[in-house]
């Protein structure tokens, strides 16, 4: 049994996964948290730090960290990095004048760091007019050029809860692949 | 309403920030070594939250000064929710420092341990519950915390009854962070809950708080599940 054997099979006796969302500020973070455990969603805030969620989700224990997008907060980002499973960023659809930051924010943070992570990205806020297609977000991110990441990108509404769990399912999958040896 | 919020929450074993598997391994390991006593601790001094995971029981006294936290960690919110009913069970807020300002001196700012201290008087019907979320939320000062890490200990008498260990790592100065672990309540006894229910107060936690692995922080509760009872 080689090393990497035994620690993949340790790790998988605790089945722990760490989840970091990032994105833009008001792209919608903290709404899908706050959806994806079955909170109220009607009293958010601008997050100006971090909110943490602990849960048990098919034999898993996530820790999902959700940090604050704002540009002031963005330099702290890279001290959530280490040891992240899965990167989730989100996007605001609907927010066409600050798609270039988005482009640049993601890109950075994988040039940068995150090394290994499954990545996620959720086109979020799908409920509102106007906003686009997760294949025109796809195209204008250039997801096809990422080769250092497994990668998917889902349509969803946090507000509606649609593709959120989807989303975070494919994450675990992905992650488990990688990670927990399958018995 | 006291003025600290205490804490219920933790994960069991999270993934430590920095630490390989190997590392988290080990630290599992020593938490079954043998148990040390508030007295063992305090002559030890440097106490790590290593030292606090063997204690057996609810310590006497604060294992350090409230002056140890210079990092203006504070804690504003806290609140358990029960998952199965989806309903807020309990909350509790802090107010903020303009709604201090217009209360009267009705808090004794004389007595150092002012909120550091929690008592909960809870109905029986709370040993029940299966499923919660425990919320905490707190603020941090104008300097960046690199490794903020919880310990907290739940006893009734000699029995342990639930400990977390949380590593929240790195704070950004002056942030608002809040943290929810929906968890699985411990299943007690019968026997252990009605002992439980008519020992109003034997039911206590110890909340340990580390930055860079130095104790800062030492909040205690205690615990009532006679509510409503004769």
């Amino acid at each position: 049994m080689g090393l990497l054997t035994i620690l993949k099979k340790m790790k998988q006796k605790e089945k722990e996964v760490r989840i970091l969302m990032l994105g833009l500020d008001n792209a919608g973070k903290t709404t899908i948290l706050k959806k994806f455990i079955g909170e109220d969603i009607n009293t958010i805030s601008p997050t100006l730090g971090f909110n943490i969620e602990t849960v048990e989700h098919r034999g898993f224990k996530l820790n999902i960290w959700d940090v604050g997008g704002q540009k002031s907060l963005r330099s702290y980002w890279r001290n959530y990095f280490e040891s992240t499973d899965g990167l989730i960023w989100v996007v605001d659809s609907a927010d066409k004048r600050r798609l270039e930051d988005c482009i640049n924010e993601l890109h950075q943070l994988l040039v940068e760091e995150v090394r290994g992570a499954t990545l996620l990205v959720f086109a979020n806020k799908q409920d509102l007019p106007g906003a686009l297609t997760s294949q025109e977000i796809k195209e204008i991110l250039d997801l096809e050029g990422i080769k250092t990441h497994h990668w998917s990108i889902l349509p969803c509404s946090a507000v509606s809860g649609k593709n959120l769990l989807e989303g975070i399912d494919w994450l675990l999958d992905d992650v488990s692949s990688r990670i927990f040896t399958l018995d | 309403m006291a003025s600290s919020p205490k804490t219920m929450n933790g994960s069991p074993n999270p993934k430590k920030k920095g630490s390989s598997f190997l590392g988290r391994k080990t630290r599992k390991s020593k938490e079954v070594k043998d148990s040390l006593s508030e007295e063992d601790l305090v002559k030890k001094g440097n106490i790590s939250p290593e030292d606090t995971l063997r204690l057996s029981c609810s310590t006497e006294n604060y294992l350090c000064s409230v002056d140890d936290n210079v990092y203006g960690i504070d804690f504003t919110r806290f609140k358990i929710r029960d998952m199965e009913s989806d309903s807020v069970l309990f909350e509790i807020a802090k107010p903020t420092k303009e709604e201090m300002g217009d209360l009267p001196n009705s808090i004794d700012v004389t007595d150092p341990n002012a909120g550091r201290f929690v008592r909960y008087q809870f109905t029986p019907e709370f040993l029940r519950l299966k499923t919660v979320g425990a919320t905490v939320e707190f603020v941090v000062g104008d300097n960046p915390v690199q490794s903020f890490r919880m310990v907290e200990r739940h006893y009734f008498r000699n029995q342990l009854l639930k400990s977390f260990d949380f590593d929240f790592g790195f704070c950004i100065p002056n942030s608002k962070n809040t943290c929810e672990h929906i968890y699985e309540f411990p299943k007690l006894s019968q026997e252990t809950m009605q002992k439980m229910i008519d020992a109003p107060f034997d039911t206590k936690s110890d909340s340990f708080y580390f930055v860079n692995g130095k104790l800062v922080m030492h909040n205690k509760a205690d615990y009532a599940y006679n509510a409503g009872l004769e």
